[in-house]
């Protein structure tokens, strides 16, 4: 990239190599390569978050608050992106749709958008009818316990919720995880994809009985 | 001539002025009590007036006079005068007359009927009977330049500029409307900051602390909850939530409803008692603080009677728990985004002086499952850590590599069909931030987008808060389904959003920075800021009298020391025509007409012309004697600039007469 200060080649980092001055981010750049992270679903968490805060530091237009507009804008660019890596990186979810999308399997939720690198739509996955079918029948299970007022039936669906969703992260895990850099097979993804889109359901089930239960706690006087 | 009197009693110290520090400070903007702050020495302080108070209430008068009062002396009027004087008015930032939350609530005020703009759907404030509408905007702007001129005067200087706080749940709109009272009261604002952020920064700060910290803050009229993360110098906000509609003033209010009860005012009643009502039950929950019971004498309607009002702490905590409970909700919903167990926690900050109440500290403990930490003054700490952001802003940061990342505090989406909305980022995503979404026609030769931008976690549209409207337009006819319309939100680190809509296959685009339906137009603040130019006149008035005075007070000195020095040069003719001209200065000094004392200054100068040139000459002629030529010749070069200033004074008093 051409350094729009200096008007040198100024290489391949946010920095230009010859004269220092910010360069604009590159809009290409994966979750990953933004991050500075090995592509793959296991995450050093701990290091990962040392590797966002040290980038936050150097690009964050807190730092570019006095400096040349092309530098604020450029500054501006890097921290959009780099925000959007981390958020996706850092939630094991939200990683593994990207991965997935990375290889070509379309599990793109209704909050999702279509993250850099993705050729978007290439296998498009859905729920299996039954599956579908028996997640409807444990919602009205839910419905009905909550309307009945009975809190022992609405805590032990949650738990079996929680069960079941535990055990979708660990397929997710297992399937993605292949050791190495090397990126899993077409039946680890469609295992993943699968348990994915399993698990959003399950959440929702989650969301609901959370929701439920912080009315409750209001109700019994907000301690 | 003055200026040759200077000259010669004082050769070499001319007058010094201030060296003008330029600095940024930090503004706490509240609902009760406003503060400033600076970073001096690499510490932050808070700014005080000249009686050592560090808050000034945030209270502004309107005198039938025109004259506006700002701070304690407001407050005092408050009860005399309840329409005239508007208090918590950060409760009306940024809402339209059909908020509810914002009017629906026991007020003493009267509000303006809505202008001739039909669009205009600000709530304005009818002030000194109604001859004046002032907007919750203009009387925070009254605020800020109190706060500005406070802060002026410490500094000696302009101020390069502020950060001012605001709830982590306040709104774009309620953030739009305290940026442009900034601009109306002159002050460049760097950065709007999250108020628990700002606490956190100077907890941070001061204790050097690492880990993961909540910070509970119930201000007079806002409560807000964030789960922050301090490492390496990074300050990461996990989480933020809360209700810009709940705080200490709601506690008054609780205790106000039983005194009326109690006292058996029913019925209408009028400004002037809901406001002593309101006044009392503040003193008395401020006393329940640390005594167990509290009385207090409350003025009557009738005017001749006053009623004793007494309250025990646990009937006051009985009256408040009902409210403070409603802070438990959106405890847990950001600890439950932050993703954090309570008992993961180092600690809990307390910000805001409604944390002092014993039942809050309780209520605090029993929530979080740990004693809250209060080290630094609740009131303060937020304006402290709006003072080292400013400091971090303006370049002069020790702090080095400190870092603060910031998030949205609420969803933003756009309108689908239905009225659903679909939200595009979402809260506790760390600014800056933007997405990209992709929209299609639904209507076959549809050839336009209205988009309609909203703020809220609701799914209806109903429901949500509007932001802006916008239309794209000029898309060629095609079945419905085949235009592609991309979206992109874009949040600075303001928290200020901007989108963009581009209509992929012509390439038609529209962009809009997201100045909300019912805040301010560019067009209304150019108008208040032209309004301002008004006052502004007498500013200058204000100003070129304080200059002088300085003027006379300098001239009537110099001339009593040049009297001193050299008397033998005196006639008394002379002595006569100062002394009378010093006199009428004096008498001109303690006016208000800064051309009277211009031509008093002017008066003095003519009167001493006679003498000063005297002594001029004495001067330059003591300097040749015993001199060599080639030493009066150097000398004769730097003297050029004293005589040059001589003839000038000369020509000028010559011009006056």
């Amino acid at each position: 990239m051409i350094c729009w200060s200096c008007e040198r080649e100024g290489g391949g980092g946010p920095f230009c190599g010859a004269c220092k001055a910010l360069l604009p981010p590159d809009d290409a750049a994966d979750h990953f390569a933004v991050l500075g992270l090995p592509r793959g679903y296991a995450l050093d968490f701990p290091a990962a978050e040392v590797a966002y805060q040290k980038l936050s530091r150097q690009l964050h237009p807190d730092r570019f608050a006095t400096a040349d507009p092309r530098a604020r804008r450029a500054s501006l660019g890097h921290t959009v992106q780099l925000n959007e890596a981390w958020r996706t990186l850092k939630d094991p979810v939200r990683r593994a749709e990207y991965l997935l999308e990375l290889a070509g399997v379309d599990v793109a939720s209704d909050d999702q958008k279509t993250g850099p690198g993705v050729d978007r739509g290439t296998r498009r996955l859905a729920a299996p009818p039954a599956f579908l079918l028996d997640i409807l029948e444990v919602h009205d299970d839910l419905g009905n316990a909550q309307r009945a007022g009975d809190a022992v039936k609405v805590a032990f669906l949650t738990e079996e919720m929680r069960g079941r969703a535990g055990e979708a992260m660990k397929i997710i895990a297992t399937a993605l995880d292949t050791g190495s850099t090397q990126a899993p097979d077409q039946g680890r993804l469609d295992e993943a994809a699968r348990a994915l889109i399993a698990l959003r359901y399950y959440r929702r089930f989650l969301d609901e009985a959370d929701a439920y239960e912080e009315r409750g706690a209001d109700r019994s006087g907000g301690g | 001539m003055a200026e040759a009197l200077f000259q010669i009693s004082e050769p070499g110290a001319s007058r010094v002025k201030h060296a003008c520090r330029t600095r940024a400070v930090g503004i706490d903007l509240g609902t009760t009590n406003s503060l400033v702050a600076i970073v001096d020495g690499g510490r932050p302080i808070c700014l005080t007036d000249d009686r050592d108070h560090v808050l000034v209430p945030s209270v502004v008068h309107y005198a039938a006079d025109g004259t506006v009062v700002v701070g304690a002396e407001a407050r005092a009027l408050a009860s005399r005068f309840p329409r005239d004087t508007i208090a918590s008015v950060k409760r009306f930032m940024g809402r339209g007359p059909g908020d509810a939350e914002a009017t629906r609530r026991l007020t003493p005020y009267l509000f303006a009927p809505s202008g001739p703009n039909a669009n205009e759907a600000v709530v304005r404030f009818s002030v000194t009977g109604g001859t004046r509408a002032v907007t919750p905007l203009e009387v925070s702007a009254e605020i800020l330049k109190a706060l500005r001129a406070r802060a002026e005067a410490a500094l000696g200087g302009p101020l390069a500029g502020a950060v001012i706080t605001v709830p982590a749940y306040f709104d774009d709109g309620q953030r739009q409307a305290t940026r442009d009272a900034g601009r109306l009261a002159g002050i460049e604002v760097l950065r709007l900051l999250n108020e628990p952020t700002a606490a956190a920064l100077a907890y941070g700060l001061d204790k050097q602390a690492e880990g993961t910290f909540a910070v509970f803050d119930l201000g007079g009229g806002t409560f807000d909850v964030s789960i922050l993360k301090l490492q390496e110098g990074v300050f990461e906000v996990k989480s933020t939530g809360g209700d810009s509609a709940l705080g200490g003033d709601d506690f008054d209010r609780a205790i106000a409803h039983a005194i009326i009860g109690r006292l058996g005012l029913g019925g209408e009643i009028d400004p002037g008692t809901i406001r002593r009502v309101l006044d009392a039950a503040r003193v008395l929950k401020e006393k329940l603080t640390t005594e167990s019971e509290a009385a207090i004498e409350i003025a009557l309607p009738d005017g001749d009677r006053t009623a004793t009002m007494r309250l025990h702490r646990a009937e006051m905590d009985a009256l408040v728990a009902p409210v403070l409970a409603r802070c438990g909700p959106a405890v847990r919903r950001a600890l439950k985004d932050a993703g954090v167990d309570a008992s993961a926690l180092s600690g809990v900050i307390l910000v805001g002086g409604a944390t002092r109440m014993p039942l809050v500290r309780q209520f605090v403990e029993k929530l979080f499952g740990q004693p809250p930490l209060a080290d630094i003054d609740p009131d303060q700490v937020v304006a402290l850590g709006a003072a080292v952001q400013a400091d971090i802003l303006a370049g002069g940061a020790v702090q080095g590599d400190l870092l603060l990342l910031d998030v949205v505090p609420l969803s933003l989406g756009l309108e689908t069909m239905g009225g659903v909305v679909e939200k595009i980022i979402h809260r506790n995503t760390t600014v800056p931030c933007g997405a990209t979404q992709t929209f299609t026609t639904y209507a076959d030769k549809q050839t336009g987008f209205e988009l309609k931008v909203l703020q809220g976690e609701r799914e209806l549209v109903a429901d949500c808060r509007p932001l802006a409207e916008f239309s794209l337009k000029g898309i060629p006819p095609m079945p419905a389904g085949m235009a592609r319309l991309e979206v992109t939100f874009t949040v600075d680190a303001d928290g200020i959003l901007r989108v963009k809509a581009r209509e992929e296959i012509t390439g038609q685009e529209a962009t809009i920075d997201v100045k909300p339906s019912y805040g301010l137009t560019d067009d209304e603040v150019e108008r208040m800021l032209l309004d301002s130019f008004a006052h502004a006149e007498e500013d200058v008035k204000a100003r070129l009298l304080a200059e002088q005075r300085v003027e006379a007070q300098g001239i009537t000195s110099a001339a009593r020391l040049a009297m001193a020095d050299a008397p033998e040069l005196l006639t008394d003719a002379d002595r006569v025509a100062i002394e009378a001209a010093l006199v009428a200065l004096a008498r001109a000094e303690v006016g208000n007409d800064h051309q009277a004392i211009r031509a008093a200054v002017e008066e003095v100068d003519h009167a001493s012309k006679e003498f000063a040139g005297r002594r001029m000459n004495r001067a330059i002629g003591s300097g040749l004697r015993g001199k060599d030529v080639a030493a009066v010749e150097a000398k004769a070069d730097e003297t050029a600039s004293k005589r040059d200033l001589a003839t000038r004074a000369g020509s000028h008093a010559g011009h006056s007469h």
